[in-house]
């Protein structure tokens, strides 16, 4: 674990007068997955782009399976799969032929390269459609394929930007899956995502950049410890009962806030037995609730709460 | 998807990588398998030129036997190694445009974070795309004959030394397109250009009339235009007539050419992809 599969050191990029990373430094040890958090335009990708090699950067070093991106790129690449945000296959080739094309540009014979790729459309679920060509491949399967195409050459460390970015809810669930075993098996990850849920379900530790600056780094606890907590929202049948409701809340040693607006009432709340506890009270003060949410802290809530500390300090 | 891991294979070692010439050999393979998967895309880029031929066979037909026309030689045989030329400059162009596509589906980027030398990718493309020109004017000169009863006094060894040196300024003009994509990285930009040059250059010239029949300034033009010294060096050929050092200079201004293309299109594409 005390070996970094990842070390990115003071990196920065700038493109004419635009800074697109700012003194970026991270370090992800092997085996491990670093969720890379940020909205559009935050640098996620830059810095993806830098890591694999497609772009150098503008100050700093990085240096990815022992090898510096600039210098040793070619053993950089050897070593790296990639899935971007946007399905990369070879629309007139199909799904097979796709994986073939890769593996034996990667060195393997003809005879390694079927076998590999039979393996992988076993894996990713798309045998029945191997010899299809993939302009035919449904959203869902071409990203499967893109993923699995960024496998051939079982890569020690692999970047997948936005993976799940256009998934349908089951294959989302399905590639955070494989990502869990790749990690399992000791390949180490670095994904970018707009989702808190997706880092906190996938990534040991996080990052969180804006405006091409590290905001904030941890674990998912760290992070959701400093953005405050989950919350519960009350929506209330009758709003002559808010006054009631809030008081009941109080008294139970919840820090509820009246949204007057929206008829509702929501306490931050520490642990999911605090819900039976919200329940509970205001089933006790006669409160009748229309609506009740658990909510969990979203990455605005992260920037929010990170805007906030940078006030206040 | 399914959710057991794969299994551990006897395969473990690391593929490191191949030769460039393995590399190009793989990626042109690639290109080719295309071809030969989707025919409809051959179909198409030969009737054009069919087309061409056909309308310009039946317009321009008076034209032989005028003052300017080389005596004793029919419109055919005078037109279909112009084809030839000017066919081959269109696949030169269609090169740069596949490039250019190539670069936006993502395909390139793929390829570009894998082992392998980014110039690979397009020393496989031009090779291919000259296979694939190899092709297409074999089957022009196959429907021009019998269609067209095309039949130029060269016989086949005219015919066939015209055809490479269509193919050879078809291969150093798609490098110069390579060049253009790799640089211009905009595919309707490329199209556009490329039709609003290619149709002056072919009609100011040799390809379908004489030079000396035409207006003084178009004639200017015409003989300042290279293309002219292509179409007129591979019409000698065909015809028997006497080549000079036409087709010396097509072949040096060819080489030239391809010098010039392939290192710019290699520093062009070397830039990076991601901006």
């Amino acid at each position: 674990m005390n070996d970094p599969m990842i070390e990115v050191d003071g990196v920065g990029k700038t493109y004419d007068d635009v800074t697109a990373l700012d003194d970026v430094s991270l370090s992800v040890p092997r085996g491990t997955v670093l969720g890379l958090l940020g909205h559009n335009g935050a640098g996620k990708t830059t810095l993806v782009n830098v890591l694999t090699t497609m772009l150098p950067p503008t100050t700093g070093s990085a240096r990815v399976a022992g090898f510096d991106v600039v210098r040793d790129a070619h053993e950089v690449r050897s070593r790296i799969g990639l899935t971007g945000q946007f399905a990369a296959i070879d629309e007139g080739l199909s799904g097979a032929d796709n994986l073939i094309l890769i593996a034996r540009l990667l060195g393997a014979s003809r005879r390694e390269a079927k076998a590999r790729a039979a393996e992988l459309l076993d894996l990713f679920d798309l045998s029945a459609a191997a010899n299809r060509l993939a302009r035919t491949y449904s959203g869902g399967m071409r990203r499967r394929l893109d993923l699995a195409a960024s496998l051939v050459g079982r890569p020690d460390v692999i970047f997948l930007d936005e993976p799940t970015t256009g998934l349908d809810p089951v294959s989302r669930i399905g590639l955070w899956e494989v990502v869990e075993n790749l990690v399992g098996d000791g390949t180490t990850v670095l994904l970018t995502t707009q989702y808190l849920d997706e880092a906190d379900r996938l990534a040991d530790a996080i990052t969180v950049l804006a405006d091409g600056r590290v905001v904030a780094a941890g674990t998912a606890a760290e992070l959701k410890a400093q953005v405050g907590r989950r919350a519960v929202h009350v929506t209330l049948a009758a709003a002559t009962d808010a006054p009631a409701a809030m008081t009941s809340l109080e008294r139970a040693g919840l820090q509820p806030v009246h949204d007057a607006p929206h008829n509702a009432v929501s306490t931050p709340v520490h642990a999911s037995a605090d819900l039976a506890v919200v329940v509970r009270a205001l089933d006790d003060a006669g409160v009748e609730v229309a609506e009740l949410a658990l909510t969990e802290p979203s990455l605005d809530d992260v920037y929010l709460a990170l805007a906030k500390q940078k006030i206040a300090a | 998807m399914t959710m057991t891991m794969e299994p551990t294979t006897t395969l473990q070692h690391r593929w490191r990588g191949t030769t460039f010439a393995n590399q190009v050999r793989i990626l042109a393979g690639r290109s080719l398998r295309a071809l030969v998967s989707d025919p409809k895309l051959m179909i198409f880029s030969v009737l054009q030129p069919l087309i061409m031929l056909l309308l310009f066979s039946q317009v321009f037909n008076g034209i032989a036997g005028t003052s300017s026309f080389p005596p004793g030689v029919t419109y055919i045989d005078y037109l279909m190694p112009a084809i030839l030329v000017t066919t081959g400059v269109g696949a030169a162009l269609q090169s740069g445009i596949g490039l250019v596509t190539d670069m936006k589906n993502g395909v390139l980027g793929r390829l570009r974070s894998l082992p392998i030398n980014p110039s690979s990718v397009l020393v496989a493309r031009s090779v291919a795309d000259l296979v694939r020109t190899a092709v297409q004017l074999v089957i022009l000169l196959i429907a021009a004959v019998v269609l067209f009863g095309f039949s130029p006094a060269g016989g086949v060894f005219g015919v066939l030394p015209a055809f490479l040196l269509a193919l050879a300024v078809s291969w150093s003009l798609s490098w110069v397109f390579l060049a253009i994509g790799a640089w211009l990285r905009n595919a309707e930009t490329m199209q556009t250009v490329g039709f609003l040059a290619m149709f002056p250059l072919m009609f100011a010239s040799s390809a379908f009339v004489p030079v000396d029949g035409l207006p003084t300034w178009l004639r200017v033009i015409a003989t300042i235009n290279p293309l002219t010294y292509a179409v007129d060096a591979s019409r000698h050929l065909a015809l028997a007539m006497p080549v000079g050092s036409g087709v010396v200079g097509a072949l040096l201004a060819s080489a030239g050419l391809l010098a010039v293309g392939l290192v710019a299109a290699v520093r062009g594409f070397r830039r990076p992809l991601a901006v």
